[in-house]
């Protein structure tokens, strides 16, 4: 059985805006999804749907099997981490996390036990009586999942939730809030636009665009394997380049007549590579390209080089080593197993 | 902090700070020694508690600041009341939300005497409400309305006049929740009346509290909706001060009561706002 | 027909829509409120006017629900025949003065508020809401009395100066706010160009001051018109004020007709003014000049 599920939900907003379009989803039990996407995507409007503040325009939600389309989300199996911490600011750490069990009427001993544990658990102990305005960026985040937590929900929908916070400290709390989901086993949703936080913590990642679903896998999958030309680019940075069918095995490019491991779908469209995958310090043989180095940036691991062939968009490059190691010109392999076709294009 | 910078804050503080203390605090130091004896236009000058004695002897006075009291205490709290659904309502603009709230607030700027007059006429023999209660039937002929012993036309214009003020405090007190914070209790269990009592009423006490207290020091000192549209049978203690001094010019009785008013003005907004807060405490103690 | 059909068939399919649910509630919310506010405001001003051109030959007594014939003999009679004139320009002498003698009483220690931080100050902020907790009329009975004994007998400048502090507290409020919306880089910028006071005054102050001191000005010229108490306690019985005359109308001897009249010319230029003040405040920031005490 699946944990949530959503069935062909649409949002059309009082002003005419179609923020979400048939969104089919289903989410297993103590699974991670993450919802990935760009701001206005729809991600945290179908989050909200799942956690009952909107209600879908057309479709369906289902949580454990049941039809929970119109109940609200006081009546919802399911807890929000808010992007701002939504903590109550007159409420003391402790009354914060009470606040649900109180509302909805678990017995003392209990909320106590639950209290002290989560306390423990987000390292809070000593903090208890402080109200959220005295803590740090990172405490109230924890404050606000252990609220989460203390309505020991079976989803767990997170809006953003490090997007506060400074780079060290978005590494830790994403560590706990993994380890947080193994020990509860509650099935989490997240929502962010940062992909290198959805390839890090998620089991299965969703990019939305403009709507809709463009493409659900597992992180190696849609950062090694992206279906359209949009995931490709958001997803790491990847470079795309109009191509021209010749055969089931070769195509024509900007970069000249390039090898294929499978046969293109269409006569013309656009196919990805990624700057990483270029070989270096081959000169013969298929895919071999040669050319003027029009930009570069030094970025510590590596350098960022840029060439400019006729007509498309700069193709990067990353070269291993120091920017003074880079001539004014450039040869590379590109591997046909790392060329990929992708549906659509850009912008 | 060195000598010149003191003088410069003092130095730029007297002519606003500086003249309202002192204006107010003579005035008030006015009031009071009047009330002892002290200060007279004419005649002797002397301390005496005989005026304190003379006015709160009389059942005119202890009439009066039991009538202001009570105004004053169903002014507060009944716009209060009545405002806080209307700010909820109001938090998130929709269309059509800010004329709304602009007609609302209207009567702010509409003078007491102008809203007295604009009552009277509504509730006048040949007025709009003696029409319609004829129109369906509750009497047959114009009921005289004006100046009910019960006083319902001035806790009308009391309301009338002061939700609005009330609506203007709450309405920027309830906007500033943020959305998050009302979608976390939401989701956490809480329904509307919880959000109210645990969530939006706190945050909002100190808007309440001021709106209750500015209030209630307005209508204990009534005097332009007592005199035209209150009860002939009762003084309001603003109009039974005035009557005090108009009549034979008792100057120092008209003190005591200026006294005894601040003194109710100070203890009922005391009370109010310790109440608010208790009432608040015991709410979140569940 | 075809659109109609269409959106029948969309309700059909989907009976449970919540936004529409809401959009409902709120549109018959807002019925309900226009109604209400009809009342509360049209029905009271509309029997105003009304009332303030009734005939006197005719009259306008029950059962008529309209006064049989309109006229503006009343208009003509109040001006020619009462002192309103004459209180009409007292209240508009006062007022102005009023308005601008505030505001430069107010601005030196708003500017203090915003610009400064020392220790009180928050009481200090406290006390310049004094004039605001005292009931108007005591106020008003033993500041007469303080200006007997001090044998000030201007009538004028003795409300002027009642004026003056019982408005203080909002022109020290809204100033303070516009004086902590002056920004510190545009002052170093100007200076940094090397900009005499005066170019620094005008580049980096008045921009965001200007709102504020015609909001201050606006506000404090409205109370000052409409005030009642210290006009009539200090200026009875030489020195009347618009109000005054009103009350004269609905006191003891209540003659309706010139009420209505009087409070006509006492609230449509308050209006106005409003209306003015409602565009200054939102181009300024109306959250802050509301003001939580």
């Amino acid at each position: 059985m699946t944990a949530l599920r959503s069935i062909d939900v649409s949002k059309v907003f009082e002003d005419g805006f179609t923020a979400l379009a048939d969104i089919t989803l289903s989410i297993e039990p103590g699974e991670f999804v993450t919802l990935l996407g760009p701001s206005g995507c729809g991600k945290t409007t179908l989050l909200k749907i799942f956690a009952g503040f909107y209600e879908p325009t057309t479709g369906r939600i289902e949580q454990d099997g049941k039809d929970v389309t119109n109940a609200p989300p006081e009546k919802r199996d399911t807890a929000m981490c808010f992007q701002s911490y939504a903590l109550f600011p007159h409420l003391s750490v402790a009354e914060n996390i009470e606040f649900g069990p109180k509302q909805n009427k678990v017995n003392r001993d209990e909320r106590l036990t639950r209290l002290n544990d989560l306390l423990r658990q987000v390292d809070l102990e000593q903090h208890r009586h402080k109200l959220p305005n005295k803590l740090s960026g990172g405490q109230q985040q924890r404050v606000a999942l252990a609220r989460a937590l203390a309505m020991r929900p079976s989803v767990v929908l997170f809006d953003e939730p490090l997007s506060n916070l400074d780079a060290k400290l978005r590494e830790s709390v994403r560590r706990e809030i993994r380890g947080l989901q193994r020990e509860f086993g509650f099935t989490a949703i997240y929502v962010t636009h940062d992909q290198s936080e959805a390839l890090a913590m998620s089991d299965r990642v969703v990019v939305l665009n403009g709507g809709r679903i463009e493409q659900i896998g597992a992180p190696e999958e849609v950062y090694q394997r992206p279906d359209t030309a949009f995931v490709a680019d958001f997803i790491g940075s990847a470079n795309l380049l109009p191509f021209q069918r010749v055969d089931d095995h070769v195509v024509e490019t900007a970069l000249g007549r390039l090898t294929v491991s499978g046969p293109p779908d269409d006569a013309a469209g656009f196919l990805c590579w990624r700057p990483e995958h270029a070989e270096y310090g081959v000169t013969e043989g298929d895919n071999v390209v040669n050319a003027a180095v029009s930009e570069l940036a030094y970025q510590g691991s590596y350098t960022d080089l840029h060439i400019s062939p006729p007509g498309v968009p700069d193709q990067r490059l990353h070269w291993p080593g120091p920017a003074s190691g880079v001539s004014d010109q450039v040869t590379f392999r590109l591997p046909p197993e790392h060329i990929r076709f992708v549906r659509g294009k850009l912008g | 902090m060195n000598w010149r910078r003191t003088l410069l804050i003092i130095a730029l503080l007297t002519p606003g700070l500086g003249v309202i203390v002192i204006m107010i605090g003579s005035v008030f130091y006015v009031a009071v020694m009047q009330s002892f004896g002290f200060y007279n236009l004419v005649g002797e000058e002397s301390f005496s508690l005989e005026h304190w004695q003379k006015v709160l002897d009389s059942k005119q006075f202890s009439r009066a600041l039991r009538y202001s009291a009570y105004i004053a205490t169903v002014a507060a709290i009944g716009s209060v009341t009545l405002a806080y659904p209307i700010a909820i309502w109001l938090r998130r603009p929709f269309r059509g939300s800010l004329v709304i709230s602009a007609l609302l607030k209207a009567p702010l700027f509409v003078p007491g005497l102008v809203a007295s007059f604009l009552f009277l006429n509504v509730i006048a023999f040949h007025g709009i409400v003696n029409q319609f209660m004829m129109w369906i039937g509750v009497t047959d002929a114009p009921i005289r309305l004006q100046n009910d012993r019960g006083a319902w036309g001035v806790v009308f214009l009391q309301l009338w006049k002061n939700m609005p003020f009330a609506l203007l405090l709450l309405t920027g007190a309830v906007q500033s929740i943020s959305d998050e914070v009302l979608d976390a209790a939401r989701d956490l269990g809480a329904g509307s009346f919880a959000r109210f009592r645990k969530i939006i009423a706190p945050l909002t006490v100190q808007a309440m509290q001021a709106a209750l207290i500015i209030i209630f020091i307005g209508a204990a000192g009534d005097f332009a909706f007592q005199v035209t549209a209150g009860p002939t049978n009762v003084q309001s203690m603003a109009q039974y001060m005035v009557f005090l001094k108009d009549s034979f010019g008792r100057w120092n009785q008209a003190a005591v009561v200026g006294v005894s008013l601040m003194v109710l003005a100070l203890c009922g907004s005391l009370v109010l706002a310790v109440l608010s807060r208790a009432l608040l405490r015991s709410g979140n103690r569940w | 027909m075809v659109e109609i059909a269409a959106t029948e068939t969309a309700t059909a399919t989907k009976p449970k829509n919540p936004a529409r649910k809401v959009g409902l509630l709120n549109r018959a919310l807002m019925v309900l409120l226009l109604t209400v506010v009809t009342i509360w405001l049209v029905v009271p001003f509309t029997m105003a006017v009304l009332w303030s051109l009734v005939d006197p030959k005719t009259g306008w007594e029950y059962p008529d629900l309209l006064p049989p014939s309109l006229t503006i003999l009343r208009w003509v009679e109040v001006w020619t025949t009462t002192a309103l004139p004459q209180a009409i320009a007292n209240s508009y002498m006062l007022a102005p003065t009023v308005a601008v003698t505030t505001l430069i009483l107010a601005s030196p220690t708003a500017y203090c508020f915003a610009r400064f931080d020392f220790p009180g100050k928050g009481f200090a902020q406290v006390l310049t809401l004094l004039p605001l907790v005292v009931p108007g009329f005591v106020l008003a009975i033993f500041f007469s009395s303080l200006i007997f004994s001090l044998g000030i007998y201007s009538r004028f400048l003795s409300i002027l100066m009642a004026h003056c502090v019982l408005f203080l507290p909002y022109a020290i409020r809204i100033m303070t706010v516009s004086f902590g919306q002056v920004r510190q880089d545009l002052i170093d910028a100007a200076r940094d160009l090397g900009a005499r006071p005066i170019a620094v005054f005008r580049a980096a102050y008045m921009p965001a001051l200007l709102p504020g001191i015609l909001a201050s000005l606006i506000i404090v010229f409205i109370q000052s018109i409409e005030e009642f108490a210290i006009a009539f306690i200090v200026g009875a019985p030489n020195f009347t004020t618009i109000p005054s005359i009103l009350y004269s109308y609905l006191g003891y001897n209540f003659i309706r007709p010139n009420a209505a009249v009087v409070s006509l010319i006492l609230v449509v230029p308050n209006v106005l003014l409003m209306l003015g003040l409602e565009r200054l405040l939102k181009s300024a920031n109306p959250a802050q000049a509301g003001g939580k005490g």
